[in-house]
């Protein structure tokens, strides 16, 4: 199976898809509260990822955005409200909602090579359908050569490619990123970002992208959505409208990030001060805008 | 180099000083003692005179050195340890698994164990003997019991140890029921495994030397057996020898099993870095 194979069988993002929609993600009223916690996690929230959309969550640390991707996956349960795929609810986690951990999460026990191949092997795919695939992903992110290297003997960088692929490789309707760039060092995250936006304009899967980083998100999202903290809720969408594959150094780019930025420093204020607060109770709300400082902070 | 220059200065010590070897043999004693168990009595303990170290041998009549208590013992020894380890292994490992899979149980049984673990083995004689007498069976009691608490325990922390990433890996992937556990979980304990394998080896191998220490009227003789002997008459250098056979024994096995094996996993795992 090649790279065009995987493009063939998918529904493109601009041509309307004939059969049902594949890939497309409703989250609905979501609310989470967990135990201990005064705030909620996620207080209902609603977001619909379309079919071929790529969709990044953006907000600062602690505002629920790795919760809300975990309800996509199945890994957490909602306190009320609905997650569905493709007018399914979704219950447990499983391989049409591949995910992508940011500490890649891959077996150290098999090589880069059987990692890929492990989810193709739950599934009882045929040896040699398998053996095509695994190929076809380790070419789609450039590991041809590192097949059989076990996963202490990659690089950071390396390893998160292999994680993709073994996502990808399931032929998932929903592409599920948790920080996966989070851990690695500047220039490996742009490469990273390159790859990861050419795998996209190849195979135009769904991907719901979660990332503290508002650079990330420009860079390669389609629509953002900025996420509140305490309780975690929807703040704004932002639709990049910017065509792809992009230029990141663009001055497009830039502007777009410094808005969005602006956007999520008025949400960290927020939060700092109300946290503040729990020492401090500002009298006025003069008070309270003379007391916020550290500006970008939690960014 | 060090060990040669120690034991040529306790020999000497033993030569000129005038140290009683009744009470404090010199390795020359050591060696009659362990070529003696190996059915080739020699004397090179003796004073140096004509013949040296020729033993005198008036009316002994000897087996060959393959019947021998040293190849004898430890071969009764081995026997014993093999079939009590697989049996405190999988009651250790199916404990150790039940415990960190539920909870409940654990709260129950871990604080147990915890203490089990603690008591030493010899304690668990007296038991023996009552519940099984003095046989075989009371041999391999306490060799079970004094090991598989360690191996439950040590399993148990292992398996907590695994990151929970890859057991949420493996559900995204579709692993599910038992191969989850066949897949994912098993491999992933490896470690645990081995590290839970090499003390419970330890413990294992503790019990049996003093099982057979105090079950000497069992019929077959291990090296336990050999120690006592050696007390009852009186041979100092018989039971020193015995003792280093037992830690060498000891050092053996784990060099040659338990070791190699945890370090090819380990290396796999890119746990340690050749």
């Amino acid at each position: 199976m090649s790279v065009a194979d995987f493009t063939t069988t998918l529904p493109r993002l601009t041509s309307a898809p004939k059969t049902a929609p594949r890939g497309e993600l409703t989250l609905s009223n979501i609310h989470k509260n967990f135990n201990g916690s005064l705030a909620k996690a996620l207080s209902d929230v609603s977001l619909t990822v379309k079919s071929g959309e790529f969709v990044v969550v953006v907000g600062p640390s602690g505002c629920g955005k790795s919760t809300l991707l975990n309800v996509a996956a199945g890994m957490i349960k909602p306190d009320s409200g609905k997650a569905m795929l493709d007018g399914r609810p979704i219950s447990a986690p499983g391989p049409d909602r591949a995910m992508v951990f940011q500490d890649h999460g891959l077996f150290p026990w098999l090589t880069a090579e059987q990692n890929i191949a492990f989810g193709l092997k739950m599934a009882n795919v045929h040896k040699s359908e398998r053996r095509d695939r695994v190929a076809a992903a380790l070419q789609m992110v450039h590991l041809s050569q590192s097949a059989g290297k076990l996963v202490h003997e990659l690089s950071g960088g390396m390893r998160q490619r292999v994680a993709i692929a073994r996502a990808l490789v399931m032929d998932p309707a929903v592409l599920l990123m948790d920080e996966p760039f989070a851990a690695l060092d500047a220039q490996t995250r742009t490469l990273l970002h390159e790859q990861l936006q050419s795998i996209w304009c190849q195979t135009h899967k769904t991907i719901l992208f979660v990332t503290h980083s508002v650079g990330e998100a420009v860079r390669l999202a389609d629509r953002i959505v900025i996420l509140h903290a305490h309780p975690g809720r929807i703040r704004r969408e932002v639709k990049v409208t910017l065509p792809h594959p992009r230029d990141f150094d663009s001055p497009d780019i830039t502007q777009m990030v410094h808005l969005v930025r602006r956007e999520i420093e008025d949400e960290v204020n927020r939060v700092n001060a109300q946290m503040a607060g729990d020492y401090w109770k500002p009298e006025t709300a003069d008070d309270l805008g003379s007391h916020s400082v550290n500006l970008g902070d939690g960014i | 180099m060090i060990w040669v220059l120690i034991l040529l200065t306790w020999e000497m010590a033993y030569r000129f000083i005038g140290w009683k070897p009744w009470i404090f043999p010199a390795p020359s004693h050591l060696l009659d003692a362990f070529l003696g168990l190996l059915n080739f009595p020699t004397a090179f303990g003796d004073p140096i005179h004509r013949g040296w170290p020729r033993a005198a041998m008036e009316g002994i009549r000897l087996h060959a050195w393959y019947l021998s208590p040293l190849i004898h013992a430890p071969l009764v020894s081995g026997i014993r340890l093999l079939g009590g380890f697989a049996l405190s292994i999988t009651l250790g490992a199916t404990l150790g698994l039940a415990m960190w899979r539920w909870i409940e149980l654990d709260k129950f049984l871990g604080p147990l164990f915890l203490g089990m673990q603690t008591l030493p083995s010899v304690c668990w004689v007296p038991l023996a003997i009552l519940a099984f007498g003095i046989n075989e069976r009371g041999v391999l009691f306490v060799l079970v019991m004094g090991s598989f608490f360690a191996v439950a325990i040590s399993l148990r922390d292992g398996l907590r140890a695994i990151p929970p990433l890859y057991q949420r890996a493996g559900l995204m992937l579709g692993a599910r029921g038992w191969r989850l556990y066949r897949y994912v979980l098993l491999p992933a304990s490896l470690p645990a495994l081995a590290s839970s394998l090499r003390q419970g080896f330890s413990f294992a191998w503790r019990s049996l030397m003093g099982a057979e220490f105090v079950f000497i009227a069992v019929p077959n003789h291990g090296l336990g057996y050999l120690l006592e002997q050696g007390r009852n008459v009186s041979d100092v250098a018989q039971v020193i020898a015995v003792m280093i056979v037992m830690v060498l024994l000891g050092i053996l096995a784990d060099r040659l099993i338990f070791a190699p094996l945890q370090r090819r996993i380990s290396l796999r795992f890119g746990l340690t870095v050749e």
